[in-house]
Formats: C-alpha cells, structure tokens, sequence
C-alpha cells in the first residue's frame, strides 16, 4: 500500500511551497513506513434502518443521531461501519523518534496521518466491489458535524475491533492505538454526492446545480 | 492439590462460547459473563453439548469477568465466577472434564502505549484469579492476549493468586506477530521461564493460517502446546465464519505433526468442530518436538539467540560518570534512554542496567530504568544489581527474558538470587569468586562455576540460561592474573559448556593507550570462547574489532555484517562546503557545525552573549518563517536540536570554568488525562527546551494531582498543558482549577488541536498559545 507523500506534507502544513530536500525526506520516511506495517482494518455491513433517534442499525446496536447521518445516510439501506489503524508498531516507533529526533518524529507522524487515510481508502475500494452496480457515500466519523464521538466503543465493538485489530477505544473516547479511524459509509441504490471529500470526487460534478452556483454540500 | 492434566497424549479442549451465546440471542455488546446468572441453562447446556463433543477440559463463562467490566452491572467478581465454575463443575459431573476458569484481554491496551500500568493489571487479574481458586477451577486458562507484557501480568497473577497449573495462549497474525508486535520466540521464552505449564496460539486465524505458527512456536518451547483457533476467516461483509467442522479438523493435522498437544476451537466453532476434530486426532499422534536450544533473551517483542558473539553494552552505570549520577539523582530518564539508545546504535546486543548510587532508592529507581528503557529501545536488558529487592523490583516489571547480573559462589549469596532469577525466567551471570574473594587460579574458578551450575540446575534453571564471568583483573596491578582468566574461561567453556560473558575493560586500567590493551585482550578472550563481552559499544575500535572476529569465525555469514560496517555510509544532507556562519548552520539544521561553530566561536566570544545575540535571533529567525509559512514544522525542530548542539558547547565551556549552567525556568508540561496524543507536547518541550528553558515533562495522560505536585516540588512558576479531543477538554480545566487553588499558582498556557482561544479564557488559563512558537513568547513575558 502507497501513502501519498503530498497529503504527508499537507499534514506537516506544506503544500506546493515545501523545500526539496524536506520532500526528500518525507518520501524516505515514507518509503521506511510503507516497509515495515500496514494499515489493518476492519469492516462490515448493516442493514440500515429509520427511528426517531436518527439512523439505526439493530445487528449492531448502534443509533447514529444528528443531522450528519441524516444527509449522508437519507438514501442508503445499508451502512458499513470501518475502523483502521496503523497499530502499535507506529505508536513504538513513534515513541523512539522523539527520543532520538523530533524533526523526523514530527513527519513520521504526518506520513502516519497520510497511511492510516491510504487504509480507509483500500477498505472502502474492496468494499465497494463487494456491491457492483450500488454507489458508496463518501466515509464520515464519529466527531465529524453532529455526529458524537460517544458512539464510539458501540461502533468498535459492532466491529469487533478489539479482537480483529487490536484497536481500543478509551474511557476519554480516544482510540488507542493513536493513528485510527473509525468511519461509517453508506450504500445506496444510487449516484451519491462527494459531500465529505469535495466535489472533485463528486458523481455530479460535472452537473451538478449547487456547484453552478458557486455552492457546495458539505454538511 | 495440582491435577495432573497433560499426561493425555492428546487433549481436548472446548470450543467457542461467545459464538454460541450469540446464536442464542446474546445482544451486542451485552456482557456474556452476566449469562451464568441470568440463563445458568443455557450456559450449562452449552458447557455439556462439549463434553458430550470430546472436550475434557471445559473453559467457564469468565471471559471478561473483571472488575473493569462488570462495574455498573450490579455483580460483583466473586458472584459471577462462582456461578460460572458452579454451572461448569455441574456440567463436568461424573465425565472426568475438567473446569478451567476463563481470562480473556482486560480491553485496554498496557503502559507504554495505553494507560493502565502493569501493577493495576496485574492486580485486576489477581482478584479474578484468587476469586477462581476459592470457586474451585481445577486450572486457570489466559487466552487471546496480544501483548506479551499483559500475558506476563495475568500469568503472574494467576500464579500467585492460586496453586493451580496455568496456561496461556495469545494471539497472532498470519504475519507470526501480535498486534502489539511481539513474536513467538519471544513469548516461547518468557512464557515457559515464567513457569507457564502450557503455552498456545488461539483466536485471530482458522487452523490453515496456524500451521506454521505453531511450527515455531513448538521450536521454542519444550511445554505442550495448545492450539485453539478460529473456524477460518470472517467474511469481511458479514462477520460470519466460514469453515466447517471437517475443514477445521482436517487443517489441524498439520499442528499435531509439528507437535502440538492440546486442541480446542474459537470464534466461530461448536460442539460439532470439537467432535469432528476428536474423530479425525483419533488413533493419532503428536509429532517429534523439534526444539531449538542454546540460550535466548528476548527484548519485549523478539528473542535475540545467544549463539556467537553478543555485546553486552555497559554505560548505563553511574561509576565514575558525574552526568549519569546526575541523571540519576534528578530521576532524569530521558538522559538514561539517550544513554541507551546511542549504545543501542553503536551495535549493541544486550544493555547491561546499573542504577546503584548513593542517595538513589534502587528498588524504586530500576523498574522505572527498566520500563523507560523498554518504551523505545528494542534489545534485552541485563539487571545489574547488588540489592535483590531492587533485582526483583526491576524482573517484576520487565517485559521478556532479561538477565540478572549477577551471582557468585557465595552459598547464601547462591541461596538468595538463583530463586528470584527462576521465579522470573531470567538468565544468570555468575561470577568466579565467593566469600574467599576470587580465586588466583583457574581450576578453582572452575571449581566455583560448578558449584553455581550446580546449584542453578538444582534450581530448574536451564545450563543455557547460566553466564559464567571469569572476571577480569587489572593486568598493570595483577600482571599473571590476565593468562589466568583466559585459561579459566577457556576450561569454563570446554569442561562445562557453559556461556562465558567478561567485563572486558577493567584490564587497562592505570596504562596509557588504554584502547590498544582493552581491545588486543578482547581479540584473545574471544579467542578462548567469550560470548559476552561487557564493553562500552560507543569505542568503535571494539566494535571492529567484533565485527573482525565475527567474519574469522564465520558467524558472519558471507562477512555480509562486516561489508555493511565498512561500506560507505548512505549520503545525508551535508552542509555545503563553503563557510556557513553559526546562525545559518541553526537555521539550516546542520548540528554537527553548528556544534562546531559554536566551539570555535566560544573560544573569542562569552557564552552568555553568543546565546542571547546569535542562537536566540537565529531561532526566532526560523520561528518567524515559520509563522509566514516559509518554514514547516520539521525544519522548526531540526534548527532546534541544531541550537542543542549549540547548548551542548555552551555548557562544556561553562563546566570547564565552572561556571553554572544556563537555565531558565522550570516549566512543567504534560497532555491532560486520558488524553495520549503527545507529538504537540514533545515539540513544544523541544522548542522551549532550545530556547534555554528547564522543561520538566510529565508525560501524556497525567492526572492532575500529579501537575500539582510536580508544580509544588519543583517551584515552577508556569504551566503548559496540551489536549487533542474535546472529551479531554474538562481534564484541562480540572488541572488548571487545580492549580488555581494553590496558595501560589502558577500561570498556564494551554494548546493542542481543538484547544482555541475563546476555550483557553473559558477554562481560566492565563495564556493560549496556538503553536510551539507561541510558547516561546508565553515563556519569556512570565520567566524572561
């Protein structure tokens, strides 16, 4: 699995301006992560149903309220619920880095932040696969608009995320490991908006009435 | 009374339970343990459906019961493991099974990647375990543990909560390691020298995936083997497992031939796989167990095997080392770790661990070396120490295999180690001398290094796991004693077989060129058989001198090692070759010469006015770049530990005068409780720390108490803190509420992802600072 560097610099606040020899440096502390651990994830999916509360999945336990899951969700029949961690081994070596050099520490964990996204990113390819000819929303979080990080350990434990990947969440509703994602993406019998990732990725980019506008969706 | 449980050739565990409970309508995340009081029924039926299957040793319906986890459900531990060994015994009645009682994870990831601190889950674990014994468990089963360092709590535990055989099994990926990282040698080793009575893998992989684990695995250990794993992979879509129980059985013949005993299922299986797998393990049995001996140590996620040369590195220790005493009496374990990691770059195997110095509680300070140490360093330690509560203190929490050096010949001295260095699985240095000093001749430090094997072995200390140190004399005051020790260690080597380790510099104490000495007896006491040397790995003339012998004795194979040595190094950033000026080396990131200009120019200049008018504008230079967007983050602290370097001299110029050192402050720092994002924090310690200020950190997830405390004991007049999430926001505003109410408090700034302005005031912090370089500004208008 590649991390791209660019979104590595994005991180570390440089874009386009960033000096060669700290590109350099970031691709070579890329390259060492890329060779010694990869994102493990874990994902299934639920049926997906209406109730006062918000959007319910009962094989998970799992009521996701608020206004986020309402627009992100309002067409999906089914959600699957996805969490991803680069593991201790990042958090390890993490923890030798700033005792040997913050200045590579600091972009070991900008590289983190791109690799832990690069895992979402095959998770949600394979996914889609799963369901040919049926359209994924972009992926949203707990902590993301409306949508409270207390759902949290629900949502790991729908996973099992414990046992599968070795992925915690605290009592401060942390996730531990600390490069981690939790997400929750749609599926719906139809084209759905790029509202999280921008319209870039959007199906309705080219068409889209908002957009003319000079409008966007995001929630 | 210990049953005797592993004379069956073969043995047959159960299979899941959460699975079947879920079938029977177990909620999500409900708690399966609650089910022994509400539906004792069904859990009894399900524990009998498997004896009626094969099993003859049943795991009670203890899983999670701890009381992390059935806090709020109203029960306590005792109620619920009583009734869950009761429903087990019932079910076992006049079948001959046996009951296990059940430990599963604790759900929180261990110190120094979570929070929970080995001794509270050490004691977590004791209070299930004893609450098991008084119930009646005819054994103790530890499962599915990804960390070698909980696995050690619970074994610990259960071993001293309870006269009863344990087992363990943790579980790995197809990749051989846990998710924390740790390997099968390396728990093999552990696990048995902690007196585990048999060792496995379960969970995670279906049987296929396991085969080659447990090949390993039964390469490393000489206890029987368990094998319990999942019905293959869930799909990913549903979660549900997809082998059957002949799929399952089949797949496990390959685990019996590799010479695994015990078998059982996980998630996933049912009395179905376990009948399947009596029927198709019937008749047969476990292969040849193909174990590897020879010695290991294992660091807290590999085993490192003591065959040739390994380099035991010895600078930590405060002999003779005013800065390490220093560090030692400041409790300064950033400095001991720099300590250990620069041994640790310069090749070494082993790092020998000395914190004996008056004034210094070594019981105290050796766990805390020792879990610092482990935090960021891979390689086994050496505990080295005279005290045994200290050398206990620091087995107790070590994560793996360690050494303890060390023993002598001594029989009280015999009486009074060997038992720690067997309860805790460690390996042994005994040293060749006794009451009577040591001996002048070589046959009688043979004589006391039998008496020790002896004495090991009686023990049930393995020959592998003894070191024996023929002790090295100054050769300028005790010129004949260097040909003896050689010989000694030679007749240790060929008349016991044992591992021989020397503490090689002392020989060259008193002489000029001491190098030349210390390396030319080194060459020759590895000629007679050394395997551990004890030396200081930062001499690159030793180190080479290793690496030689390692190619003339082929154990580097291909001289590969050796050709990597002396091979160009890879080329770094270099500064250019033209003059650079002492502010642009810092701003630049060049420590080396910025190291070097600095010495130079403190040969014309003050020390005082070479900080305040060249480091310090170089550094606000880049911070100012920084700020405009010109400079990033990496290049902010490159230029600071550029400005360490600068520091460095400065302070060598000041202690060559005997001057004071330049310091300012000090400022405590720490991310807030139950927050373990520190990356913000570390780089504004290092900023601040450039900036000449003392920074003492706590660390991450620090409650308040301990910021008021440190605040109390250290007179600080300010305060950093950093939280990352809005859930450890109220942690930040309890900690400055704390502070508040000190008859003197100290001003505080706050920072960290979510943490704005608007919030700082809210919370009644005296400042915000919104990045690394703000808190230089915060720092100067309150300390100056």
């Amino acid at each position: 699995m590649r991390l791209d560097v660019d979104a590595a610099l994005f991180y570390m606040g440089a874009q386009a301006g960033a000096p060669a020899s700290l590109r350099r440096e970031a691709a070579s502390i890329a390259q060492k992560m890329e060779e010694s651990l990869s994102p493990r994830y874990v994902y299934r999916v639920f049926p997906l149903q209406w109730q006062q509360g918000g959007a319910y999945l009962p094989e998970a336990g799992l009521i996701l309220p608020g206004s986020l899951a309402r627009t992100m969700l309002g067409e999906c029949s089914k959600a699957a619920l996805l969490a991803c961690t680069l593991g201790a081994e990042f958090d390890r070596r993490l923890l030798s880095l700033s005792a040997r050099d913050m200045a590579r520490a600091v972009i070991w964990d900008a590289c983190g932040s791109a690799y832990v996204e690069a895992g979402c990113d095959k998770a949600q390819g394979e996914l889609a696969a799963h369901f040919p000819g049926q359209y994924l929303t972009d992926r949203f979080s707990p902590g993301y608009g409306d949508l409270p990080l207390s759902i949290q350990p629900q949502l790991c434990a729908a996973l099992d995320a414990q046992r599968r990947i070795g992925l915690h969440v605290l009592d401060s509703l942390l996730l531990n490991p600390t490069k981690s994602v939790t997400a929750i993406i749609g599926i719906a019998g139809r084209p759905q908006m790029g509202r999280i990732r921008g319209c870039a990725h959007c199906a309705f980019k080219e068409t889209c009435a908002l957009r003319k506008e000079g409008k966007t969706c995001a929630p | 009374m210990r049953p005797d449980l592993f004379h069956e050739s073969i043995l047959l565990l159960d299979g899941a339970m959460g699975t079947m409970l879920q079938q029977q309508g177990l909620a999500p995340g409900g708690r399966p343990e609650l089910w022994c009081l509400e539906n004792p029924e069904a859990i009894r039926n399900i524990h009998r459906a498997y004896i009626e299957a094969g099993s003859r040793i049943v795991y009670a319906n203890t899983f999670g019961a701890y009381r992390t986890k059935l806090q709020g459900t109203g029960h306590s531990i005792e109620e619920v493991v009583s009734a869950a060994i009761a429903l087990a015994r019932e079910a076992c009645a006049g079948t001959g099974a046996k009951v296990a009682l059940d430990m599963g994870p604790l759900g929180e990831l261990l110190e120094p990647l979570g929070t929970l601190t080995f001794e509270e889950a050490y004691a977590i674990f004791y209070e299930t375990a004893s609450a098991g014994a008084r119930a009646g468990a005819d054994l103790i089963v530890i499962e599915t543990i990804a960390d070698l360092y909980e696995a050690k709590a619970a074994l610990l535990a259960a071993k001293e909560a309870a006269d009863l055989p344990v087992c363990l099994t943790m579980t790995f990926e197809a990749s051989g390691r846990t998710f924390t990282g740790c390997t099968i040698p390396a728990m093999a080793h552990t696990l048995e020298g902690l007196g585990a009575d048999a060792i496995g893998l379960n969970c995670s992989l279906g049987p296929d995936l396991l085969a080659p684990l447990v090949q390993e695995l039964c390469r490393h250990t000489r206890l029987p083997v368990i094998v319990k794993p999942n019905a293959g992979l869930p799909d990913p879509v549903t979660g549900a497992y997809t082998m059957g129980p002949q799929a399952f059985a089949r797949a496990l013949l390959p685990c019996l031939e590799a010479g695994a005993s015990i078998f059982g299922g996980c998630c996933g299986t049912s009395p179905a796989y376990i009948q399947a797998v009596r029927e198709a393990l019937l008749g047969r049995q476990p292969g040849a167990r193909p174990y590897v001996g020879g010695g290991f140590l294992t660091s807290s996620l590999e085993a490192l095997p003591l065959s040739g040369v390994r380099v035991i590195g010895e600078r930590i220790n405060p002999t003779g080392k005013k800065r390490f005493q220093q560090a030692l009496l400041e409790e300064d374990l950033d400095y001991i770790l720099q300590v250990g990691l620069a041994q640790a770059d310069a090749g070494a195997d082993i790092l020998d661990v000395n914190v004996g110095y008056p004034g210094v509680d070594e019981a105290k300070m050796l766990p805390k070396v020792v879990k610092k140490l482990q935090s960021a360093l891979p390689l086994p330690l050496q505990l080295d120490s005279s005290d045994p509560a200290a050398l206990e203190a620091g087995l107790r929490v070590y994560n793996g295999k360690p050494a303890v050096n060390s023993v002598n010949g001594d029989k009280e001295a015999l009486a009074r180690i060997l038992p720690l260095v067997k309860k805790y699985g460690a390996a042994v240095v005994g040293l060749t001398l006794d009451k009577g000093g040591i001996p002048a001749t070589a046959q009688d430090r043979l004589a006391i290094a039998r008496r020790i094997l002896e004495a090991a072995l009686a023990q049930g200390i393995p020959r592998e796991d003894l070191f024996i140190d023929c002790l090295t004399l100054t050769v300028s005051a005790q010129q004949e004693q260097a040909a003896e020790t050689l010989k000694a260690l030679r007749l240790v080597k060929t008349e016991l077989g044992l591992k021989t380790t020397l503490g090689v510099s002392n020989i060259s104490f008193g002489l000029p060129n001491r190098g030349l000495i210390t390396r030319t007896f080194l060459v020759q006491a590895l000629e007679c058989g050394l395997d551990l040397p004890i030396i200081n790995p930062n001499q690159g003339e030793l180190m080479d001198a290793i690496a030689a012998h390692r190619v003339l004795s082929g154990e580097d194979g291909g001289c590969q090692a050796y050709i990597r040595r002396f091979a160009q190094a890879p080329q770094q950033e270099k500064p250019p070759e033209t003059g650079l000026t002492l502010e642009e080396a810092i701003m630049l990131g060049f420590a080396e010469e910025a190291g070097r200009l600095a010495k130079e120019a403190l040969e014309r200049e003050d020390s005082l006015s070479l900080v305040e008018n060249r480091l310090i504008p170089a550094l606000d230079q880049v911070g100012e770049d920084y700020e405009k967007g010109i400079a990033f983050l990496p290049q902010l602290m490159r230029a600071a530990q550029a400005a360490q370097a600068v520091f460095e001299q400065v302070r060598q110029a000041l202690a060559a005068k005997g001057g004071a050192p330049i310091k300012k402050g000090p400022i405590v720092i720490a991310t807030v409780q139950g927050d373990i994002h520190d990356i913000g924090k570390n780089i504004v310690k290092t900023v601040l720390e450039n900036y000449g200020y003392s920074i003492i950190d706590l660390g991450r997830d620090v409650a308040p108490e301990r910021v008021v405390e440190a605040v109390l004991e250290k007179e600080a007049r300010l305060v950093g803190l950093s939280a990352l999430m809005t859930t450890t926001l109220p942690a930040m505003e309890r900690t400055i509420q704390a502070l508040k109410a000190l008859p003197q408090p100290p001003k505080t700034f706050v920072g960290g992802a979510v943490v704005t302005p608007e919030y700082a005031e809210s919370m009644g912090a005296d400042y915000y600072a919104k990045d690394a370089r703000q808190s230089v500004e915060i720092a100067r208008k309150v300390l100056g």
